[in-house]
C-alpha cells in the first residue's frame, strides 16, 4: 500500500481495525524510546516550568559574575591629563568564569542553530564538551593549588624553586610552570577524547577537540583565584577624578559594608549617606535587601547559582556512578559478592542517612568538594538496588538464556544489552536525588556545618533567623523560594520522566 | 514466624555495626579524632607547667586513645555490647563501675637498653577473699591510687625519653624514624642501632633508665591491683554465664565529657521527645496521603487527582529548614501573627500545669496535654508535608496497578459492586506496597525530626546529636546513632511483621 | 421485590436442579450489530467489534474462533459490560438476554442493574487461572463473596453451596480447601476454582474466555470433559471462546468464525467443518495436521486468502458475491449502505450457513435473517455420536 493513499484514508476515517493498523494505516510512528520519553514529558506543564527555571539558573550559574559585580565594566582616571580607561570587571574573570560564559553563549548557539547533526547528537557533543573542559579545569585548579601550597611533586616544586625569578617579571617563571602544565593537560585530555566514538570517523572529531582543546586552554591559562570582594571604587570615585560604569548589580556576593547592614529590599544605599559622600556605586537600591554583614542579597543569591547546579550535578554524578558500578557487580557475580555488598546497601538503607550525612558534614573538613563527595557517596544505594534487580530480573530471562547457548558470553549480554535498560530507572531517580542533594545542601548550610566559603542559598536562609534571635524576612523568603523553586523543578522533571517510562503506568493507562 | 523475627533481630546486629563503625570512622578521621571532646574538657589545649605533649601522653593513656582505631571501635563495641567477653565488671553500691585494668604497654625502645623487659614484684599483702567488705574496698582503693600515681610517673617519664630518644635519631641522621612534633616512629627507630658515642646518648640513657624503673613500679602497683580486684571488693554486675568468659550486663553507653553526666542519662531524657515527634507524625502522614491515594487512583485525570498529585509534589518540594524557619519567623514570631510558641516542647512553668484544661481564676487555663500539643503543631506540621507526596503517590500507583488486574475482572465478572471492588479487592492488595513504602519514610522522617528538633529547639535526640557535633562528642555522636539505628529497624521489623500478615503468600519457614 | 430478583429464581433452581424453567425455543442471548471501539490517544478510535451478530439457546455450545485480537473477548466482556469505558464504548447495537422470558438488553443496564445479572445470571470464566483470584484472600473468601451477594443465604448455607460447588468440579477435600489460599493450587485446580466460583449461584449462561489455553493438554481434556457436563446437568448455554479447533469439534453446537471484528462466518459445527465457505475458515481448516494425510507442510492461512481464486467458490459467486476481506480492496461494484459497516453484509449462502460478504451489486437490496441456530447435537440423530 502506497504511503499517500493510506495517509488520505487515515484522515477519512472515524475508527480503524487491527487490520488497518497492521497495514501501517492510523498508526503513530515510532520514535524511539527517548524521542518517545521527551515527548511525553515537554507534555507536562510542570515539567516545562521545570525545566525553564533550571534554565534560568544554569543562565545566571554561567553569568552571574557579568551580572552581579562590585567592578566596574568601565574604569576611567581622570588624575592625569589623559583619561585612562580600564575594565577591571573582564581583569577580575577567574578562568571558570570564562569557561562557563563562553559555554553559556557557545552552548546553546551550537545547539539551535542546525548543522547537519541531528540535535540529540549535538547535545550530546556539548556535554562531552562540557565534561572534558570541567575535567580540564580541575586538574588545572588541583594542581595550581598544590604549586601554590607547596605540596606538589618533589620534582615540580624543584623545578620551580630553582628557576630564577627575573627581576622584572618575579611572577614569570611561576606563569611559565602554570602555562606549560595547563597545555599538557588541555592536550592530553582533548587527545583522550579522540577515543571516545561521538562521532562516527576519527578524523571528523580533529577540528572539535581542537576546538574545545584551544578553548579550555585558553581559559586555564587565565587567572584562577576567585574575586567575590571588590576594591572600594566607590572611595576613588568619591574623588571625582575617577569614574566607572558599572554592571546591572553593582555589587560582588562577599563585599559587605556592615554601614549597611539589614537593609529591607529596595532600600538605597545612597539615602543613608550624608550628602557629600554620594557616589555613583551606591544610587542603585539592594533589590532584595542586605543581610547582616551589609553584603547584597542578590548578588549573592546570583552568584549561588553555580553552586546550586554544581552541588546537585557532582554529587548525583558521584551516587550514579557508585551505584552503577556496584549494583553492576552485585549483578554480574551474584553470590557471595552479591550476598555481602547486598549487606552493605542494606546497612545504608535501615538508617536514616541524612544523619549520617549530617554527622560526616559536620566532622569532615568544610570544604564545598568534600560536601559533594559526602552526599555522593551517601545516596548511591537506591541506584545500585535499581541495576542489581535489573541484572537478575534479566539474567533469568529467556533470551538472555538463548544468548549464552548461542556462546556469547554473559559479560557482553549484560554490559551491551542490560545495563542500557537498567540504566532508564536510575537516570530517574538521578533527577530526585539533584533535587534531594539541593535539599541537603540547604539542611547542612542551614545547621552551620556547610562550608561557608562561598555564596549559597541554604547558607542565606541560615541567617534569616540569626544569633540575635531577630527575624529578617527577606533573608528567609528569596533564598528559600529559589531552593524551592529548584528542588520543585527537579521534581517534576523526574516525576513526568518517570510516569513516561513507567511501563507499569503505561499499562494502566490504556 | 518465631524464627523469622529471630532471624531479622540478628540482622540488626550487623546493621548497628556497620552504622556506628562508619561513624567511628568518620569521627577518627577528622581534625582531633576520636578524644577531641575529652582533650577538650580536660583542657589539654591550654596545658600549663607541664608540656602539651605530656599532657595529651596522659590522655592517651588514661582513655587508651593511642590503641589503633579499631582496637578503640573494638572496645566501645565491647562496652556496649550486652554480651560480654572476659572478667565481669564490679559496681559499687553508689554506681561506680570497676573494670579490670587495662594492659600496660611496652615502654618504647626497651630493645636499645634491656635484653627482656623487667618482671612485676610479688603483689602486695592483701586482705583475703573472705574479709570484711569494707577492708577489701580499702585496700582496693589504696591500690588503684598507688597504681594511678606510678602510672603518671611512667607516662611523664616516658615522654621525656621520647623527645630525648627523637632529638638524638634526628641529630644522627635519622630523620624519616621522628614525626614532626618529635615523637618517635617506634617501628622505625627500633630496627636502627643508636649511636652509642653521640653527646646526647648518655642523657637518653639515663631517660631511659627512669622510665624503666618507673615501668616496673608501675606493673608491680598493676599486679597488686589485679590481685585486690580479683579479691571482689564489690558485687560483680550482670550474669555470668561461663565463669570469666561469657556474662551479660546492661549495655554501657559511656560518659559525656561535654556534658559531664553518663550519656544514658542525656538519651533518656532526650529519646521521648523525638519519639512522640515521630509518634504524633505517623499517623497523620498514613491518614491524609493513603486517603488521598485512593481518591486520586479511583478519580483518575479529575480535579482531586491533579490537585493532589500537585499540592503534593509541591510540598515535597518545599526545603524542611525553609518551612521551619517561615514557621518560625511568620506564625510564631510576635513580630507578625505569634500564634504559636517558638520553641520547646511545653511552657516554662508548665511543670504547674493541670493534666487537662481547665477554667481557672485566670481565664481559660491550656493544662499540661493541650500545652504539649499546641507546643507539637508547628514541628509536627514540618515533619509531616513531605511524606505526603512519596506516600499517596505510591498507593495511588498501587491502585491503579491492581485494577489492571485479572482478579478485579474476576470480581466484577462476579457481580461485586465499584466500592467493594476498590477497598475489598484494590486496596487490600495495595495494601503491600503501602507497607514496604513505610521502610523508606521512617527514616526519612526520622532524620527528618532531627533537623527540626533544631530548627525549634526541641531538645531531643537530634538537637542533641548537633550539639555533639560541634563539640565532637564522640560518645554522645556514637551512642545516638546507636539507639536511632536500632529505633529504626525495631520500626522496620514492625513493618515487616506487618507485611507478612498482609500477604499470605509470605510464609517464613 | 424478591419475587423477581434473579437470585430467587436461582435458589429455586438450586432446589431442584433437574426441573427445567427454561424455555429452550427462546434465544438466551442474542447479540444484534455489535459494534464496540476504543479510544487510542491522537489516533483515530480503534474499532475492535463491527456488526457482530450472534444467538446463543439454551443447552446449546457456541463456538467463537479467531486469531488474537479479532474481537472475540470482547464481544464477550461486552455482554457483561466488562469493557472498560473510557477509552472503551459501545457504538450501536444490542445484546438480549432472555431473564425469565423477559427481553433485556444488557448493554443499557445502569451498572447497579447489571450487578445483578453478573454472576448470578451470567457467568464468565478467564483465561489466566494464575492471576484471575485474588491473592490475599481465601479460596472459601472467594467463592462465598459470590453466593452471599447473589442468594439469600445464611453464612454457613453459603458455605454448604461453595463445598458443594467445589465438589461438583472435582476438587478433593473441598471442605478443608475452602480457607486455602489460591497460591497453594495448581494451574488446573485454580481453574476449577474459577468454575466452582462462576456456577456457585447457577448461571443460565456462561462465558468461558479460552478457558484452558493456560493449561497442560491432560488437565484441558479434564476441564473441557467437566464443562461439558456441567452443561448437560444444568441447562446453560455457553459461549466458548478459542482458537483451537480441536476444542471446537469437541465441545461446540454451532460455530462463529471471526475475523478483525466482523463475523466472517456463521453455521452448525457440521456444517461449518464439512463446507466452509469463507476462504479465512478454509485457510483455518487447512492448516490443521490431519491424521491420515501426509503432507511435507502443512498449508498456511495466506497461501489460501492469497488466492483470489478462493473467493469465488462461494455460492452465487457467479453474480458478484464476494467474501467479504479486509485486505483486499473492496470489488467494484460496491454498493454500500449508508452508515457504518455498511459495505458489509452478513449473508446466509446456504440453509443455516452465514458468511460474511462485501454489499456488492448482487446482494444491495438483500437482508437475509440473521444467524440465528437453535440447534444442539445431542437432539440431532443425524450427528454422529460425539458426546457422552
Amino acid at each position: 500500500m502506497d504511503p499517500t493513499q493510506s495517509t488520505t484514508r487515515t484522515q477519512t476515517l472515524e475508527s480503524v481495525t487491527g487490520v488497518h493498523l497492521m497495514q501501517g494505516i492510523g498508526h503513530k510512528p515510532a520514535k524511539g524510546f527517548w524521542g518517545e520519553a521527551w515527548s511525553q514529558v515537554v507534555r507536562r506543564p510542570g515539567a516545562m516550568l521545570g525545566l525553564a527555571w533550571i534554565s534560568v539558573i544554569s543562565f545566571f550559574a554561567c553569568f552571574a559574575p557579568v551580572i552581579a559585580s562590585g567592578h566596574p565594566i568601565v574604569w576611567r582616571d581622570k588624575t592625569g591629563a589623559e583619561t585612562v580607561t580600564s575594565y577591571p570587571l573582564f581583569e577580575y574573570l577567574t578562568a571558570v568564569d570564562l569557561l562557563l560564559i563562553v559555554f553559556g553563549i557557545l552552548g546553546p548557539l551550537w545547539v539551535l542553530i542546525p548543522l547537519g547533526a541531528s540535535r540529540g547528537k549535538r547535545l550530546g557533543m556539548l556535554i562531552a564538551a562540557g565534561f572534558q573542559a570541567a575535567v580540564i579545569a580541575s586538574l588545572a585548579m588541583y594542581l595550581q593549588s598544590r604549586i601554590t601550597h607547596g605540596t606538589a611533586p618533589g620534582w615540580v616544586l624543584d623545578m620551580w624553586l630553582n628557576v630564577k625569578a627575573p627581576k622584572e617579571n618575579p611572577n614569570g617563571p611561576r606563569e611559565l610552570l602554570i602555562l606549560l602544565s595547563s597545555l599538557s593537560i588541555a592536550g592530553a585530555v582533548s587527545l583522550l577524547w579522540m577515543f571516545i566514538p561521538f562521532t562516527k570517523h576519527w578524523w571528523t572529531r580533529v577540528p572539535f577537540v581542537l576546538l574545545v582543546g584551544a578553548v579550555s586552554f585558553a581559559c586555564i591559562s587565565a587567572k584562577w583565584t576567585p574575586k567575590l570582594e571588590s576594591w572600594p571604587y566607590h572611595k576613588f570615585e568619591a574623588s571625582g577624578k575617577f569614574e566607572g560604569t558599572y554592571t546591572l548589580v553593582p555589587w560582588s556576593p562577599l563585599q559587605g559594608d556592615t554601614a549597611f547592614n539589614r537593609k529591607a529590599p529596595g532600600e538605597s544605599p545612597a539615602s543613608m549617606l550624608p550628602e557629600d559622600r554620594v557616589y555613583k556605586t551606591v544610587d542603585r537600591p539592594y533589590v532584595l535587601g542586605t543581610d547582616a554583614d551589609g553584603r547584597d542579597v542578590l548578588s549573592q543569591m546570583l552568584h549561588a547559582c553555580r553552586l546550586s547546579i554544581s552541588i546537585g550535578l557532582v554529587s548525583t554524578s558521584i551516587a550514579v556512578v557508585i551505584g552503577v558500578t556496584i549494583g553492576a557487580l552485585m549483578g554480574y557475580f551474584g553470590g557471595w559478592v552479591d550476598m555481602v555488598l547486598y549487606r552493605v546497601v542494606e546497612i545504608f538503607m535501615s538508617f536514616p542517612v541524612l544523619l549520617l550525612l549530617i554527622i560526616a558534614a559536620g566532622v569532615l573538613p568544610r570544604n564545598t568538594y568534600v560536601m559533594m563527595a559526602i552526599i555522593g557517596c551517601f545516596s548511591w544505594m537506591t541506584a545500585a538496588r535499581f541495576i542489581r534487580a535489573e541484572f537478575f530480573k534479566l539474567r533469568d530471562q529467556d533470551f538472555v538464556q538463548s544468548a549464552r547457548a548461542v556462546g556469547l558470553p554473559l559479560r557482553s549480554v549484560l554490559f551491551k544489552h542490560m545495563l542500557p535498560n537498567g540504566i532508564t530507572p536510575v537516570l530517574v531517580d538521578a533527577s530526585f536525588l539533584i533535587a534531594a542533594a539541593i535539599n541537603i545542601e540547604a539542611i547542612i548550610s542551614y545547621l552551620g556545618l556547610g562550608p561557608g566559603d562561598r555564596p549559597s542559598w541554604g547558607h542565606l536562609l541560615s541567617a534569616a533567623t540569626g544569633q540575635t534571635g531577630e527575624f529578617i524576612w527577606w533573608l528567609a523568603t528569596f533564598p528559600g523560594l529559589a531552593i524551592f523553586l529548584t528542588v520543585l523543578s527537579y521534581n517534576l522533571i523526574g516525576e513526568a520522566l518517570r510516569d513516561a517510562i513507567d511501563p507499569k503506568l503505561k499499562k494502566a493507562r490504556v | 514466624m518465631g524464627t523469622y523475627l529471630l532471624r531479622r533481630l540478628f540482622l540488626l546486629i550487623p546493621t548497628v555495626i556497620g552504622m556506628t563503625f562508619l561513624i567511628f570512622m568518620l569521627i577518627a578521621s577528622s581534625k582531633g579524632g576520636i578524644g577531641a571532646a575529652i582533650a577538650f574538657s580536660s583542657g589539654a589545649g591550654q596545658a600549663k607547667g607541664e608540656s602539651a605533649a605530656l599532657q595529651r601522653a596522659r590522655l592517651e593513656d588514661r582513655y587508651g586513645l593511642d590503641s589503633p582505631v579499631v582496637v578503640q571501635y573494638g572496645r566501645w563495641i565491647g562496652r556496649v555490647s550486652p554480651v560480654k567477653f572476659g572478667t565481669r565488671d564490679q559496681v559499687s553500691p553508689a554506681g561506680e563501675r570497676f573494670r579490670e585494668p587495662r594492659s600496660m604497654k611496652d615502654p618504647p625502645l626497651w630493645e636499645w637498653f634491656v635484653d627482656a623487659l623487667p618482671e612485676p614484684d610479688a603483689p602486695k599483702e592483701l586482705p583475703g577473699k573472705d574479709a570484711e567488705e569494707q577492708v577489701k574496698r580499702d585496700a582496693y582503693r589504696q591500690a588503684s591510687n598507688d597504681f594511678a600515681a606510678a602510672r603518671v610517673d611512667h607516662v611523664r617519664a616516658r615522654t621525656e625519653f621520647e623527645l630525648a630518644a627523637g632529638t638524638l635519631l634526628r641529630e644522627t641522621g635519622h630523620r624519616d624514624a621522628v614525626e614532626s612534633d618529635g615523637t618517635v616512629i617506634l617501628g622505625l627507630a627500633k630496627r636502627i642501632e643508636p649511636d652509642k658515642s653521640h653527646a646526647l646518648w648518655a642523657d637518653v640513657e639515663q631517660k631511659a633508665k627512669v622510665m624503666l624503673d618507673t615501668y616496673k613500679a608501675t606493673i608491680s602497683n598493676k599486679a597488686t591491683l589485679d590481685a585486690s580486684f580479683a579479691t571482689k571488693p564489690f558485687p560483680e554486675s550482670g550474669w555470668g554465664l561461663i565463669p570469666g568468659v561469657l556474662w551479660l550486663d546492661a549495655p554501657d553507653l559511656g560518659y559525656s565529657y561535654s556534658r559531664s553526666t553518663p550519656v544514658i542519662n542525656e538519651i533518656a531524657k532526650a529519646l521521648p521527645y523525638t519519639l512522640m515527634l515521630n509518634l504524633a507524625a505517623f499517623p497523620i502522614i498514613y491518614l491524609i496521603a493513603v486517603p488521598s491515594g485512593i481518591l486520586s487512583a479511583t478519580h483518575r485525570g479529575s480535579w482531586i487527582d491533579v490537585t493532589s498529585g500537585s499540592l503534593f509534589v509541591a510540598l515535597w518540594s518545599i526545603p524542611v529548614v525553609w518551612a521551619g524557619v517561615l514557621a518560625i519567623g511568620f506564625l510564631a514570631n510576635d513580630k507578625y501573627l505569634g500564634m504559636f510558641p517558638v520553641s520547646g516542647l511545653h511552657d516554662n512553668d508548665a511543670a504547674n500545669y493541670l493534666m487537662l484544661p481547665s477554667w481557672g481564676e485566670n481565664g481559660f487555663e491550656r493544662g499540661y496535654l493541650l500545652d504539649t500539643l499546641w507546643h507539637l503543631c508547628l514541628p509536627v506540621a514540618c515533619i509531616v508535608y513531605g511524606g505526603f507526596a512519596i506516600l499517596s503517590k505510591q498507593t495511588r500507583a498501587a491502585m491503579l496497578e491492581n485494577f489492571t488486574m485479572d482478579y478485579v475482572r474476576t470480581a466484577k465478572a462476579k457481580g461485586v459492586d465499584g466500592g467493594s471492588i476498590v477497598m475489598r479487592h484494590v486496596f487490600r492488595n495495595s495494601l503491600l506496597p503501602i507497607i514496604t513504602m513505610f521502610v523508606t519514610v521512617f527514616p526519612a522522617t526520622l532524620a527528618g525530626s532531627v533537623v527540626i528538633e533544631r530548627i525549634f529547639s526541641i531538645p531531643g535526640m537530634g538537637s542533641m546529636i548537633i550539639d555533639a557535633i560541634f563539640l565532637r562528642d564522640t560518645e554522645i555522636l556514637l551512642s545516638n546513632s546507636l539507639i536511632i539505628g536500632i529505633v529504626n529497624v525495631v520500626a522496620l521489623l514492625l513493618a515487616d511483621i506487618l507485611y507478612a500478615m498482609a500477604d499470605p503468600r509470605i510464609t517464613y519457614k | 421485590m424478591p419475587a423477581t430478583t434473579p437470585s430467587s429464581a436461582v435458589t429455586a433452581t438450586r432446589t431442584s436442579p433437574s426441573a427445567s424453567k427454561l424455555d429452550e425455543s427462546v434465544p438466551l442471548l442474542r447479540v444484534a450489530d455489535l459494534a464496540v471501539s476504543f479510544d487510542n490517544g491522537k489516533g483515530p478510535r480503534i474499532q475492535a467489534v463491527d456488526g457482530v451478530r450472534m444467538t446463543i439457546y439454551p443447552r446449546q455450545t457456541l463456538a467463537v474462533v479467531g486469531e488474537s485480537g479479532c474481537g472475540k473477548s470482547v464481544t464477550a466482556m461486552s455482554t457483561m459490560q466488562l469493557v472498560p469505558r473510557p477509552p472503551g464504548r459501545f457504538d450501536r447495537g444490542a445484546a438480549f438476554f432472555n431473564h425469565n422470558g423477559k427481553s433485556v438488553n444488557l448493554l443499557t443496564l445502569s451498572e447497579r442493574e447489571m450487578q445483578q445479572f453478573r454472576g448470578s445470571e451470567i457467568a464468565m470464566i478467564f483465561q489466566e487461572p494464575m492471576t484471575s483470584l485474588n491473592p490475599v484472600y481465601t479460596i472459601g473468601d472467594q467463592i462465598l463473596e459470590a453466593i452471599l451477594l447473589h442468594q439469600n443465604v445464611k453464612l454457613d448455607e453459603a458455605i454448604e453451596i461453595a463445598v458443594r460447588a467445589m465438589d461438583d468440579v472435582g476438587i478433593p477435600d473441598p471442605r478443608s480447601r475452602l480457607s486455602d489460599y489460591p497460591h497453594q493450587f495448581s494451574g488446573g485446580m485454580r481453574q476449577r476454582v474459577m468454575i466452582a466460583m462462576a456456577l456457585a449461584c447457577d448461571p443460565v449462561l456462561l462465558l468461558a474466555d479460552e478457558p484452558t489455553t493456560a493449561l497442560d493438554v491432560t488437565i484441558q481434556a479434564q476441564i473441557l470433559e467437566l464443562l461439558r457436563k456441567l452443561q448437560n446437568d444444568r441447562g446453560m448455554g455457553m459461549m466458548l471462546i478459542t482458537h483451537d479447533l480441536g476444542v471446537v469439534a469437541e465441545n461446540a453446537d454451532v460455530v462463529c468464525v471471526m475475523y478483525a471484528g466482523r463475523v466472517v462466518e456463521y453455521g452448525t459445527v457440521f456444517e461449518v467443518f464439512k463446507h466452509p465457505l469463507h476462504p479465512y475458515t478454509r485457510g483455518l481448516f487447512a492448516s490443521i495436521p490431519k491424521m491420515h494425510e501426509h503432507r511435507r507442510r502443512l498449508v498456511t492461512i495466506n497461501q489460501i486468502v492469497d488466492n483470489l481464486d478462493e473467493f469465488k467458490k462461494l455460492p452465487g459467486a457467479s453474480d458478484g458475491v464476494r467474501p467479504w476481506w479486509p485486505w483486499h480492496d473492496p470489488p467494484k461494484d460496491i454498493r454500500p449502505k449508508p452508515g457504518p459497516a455498511g459495505d458489509y453484509y452478513l449473508q446466509e449462502v446456504s440453509k443455516d450457513h452465514w458468511v460474511g460478504v462485501w454489499r456488492t451489486a448482487a446482494v444491495s437490496d438483500h437482508e437475509s435473517p440473521p444467524p440465528d441456530l437453535a440447534y444442539r447435537i445431542s437432539d440431532d440423530p443425524e450427528a454422529p455420536s460425539k458426546k457422552k
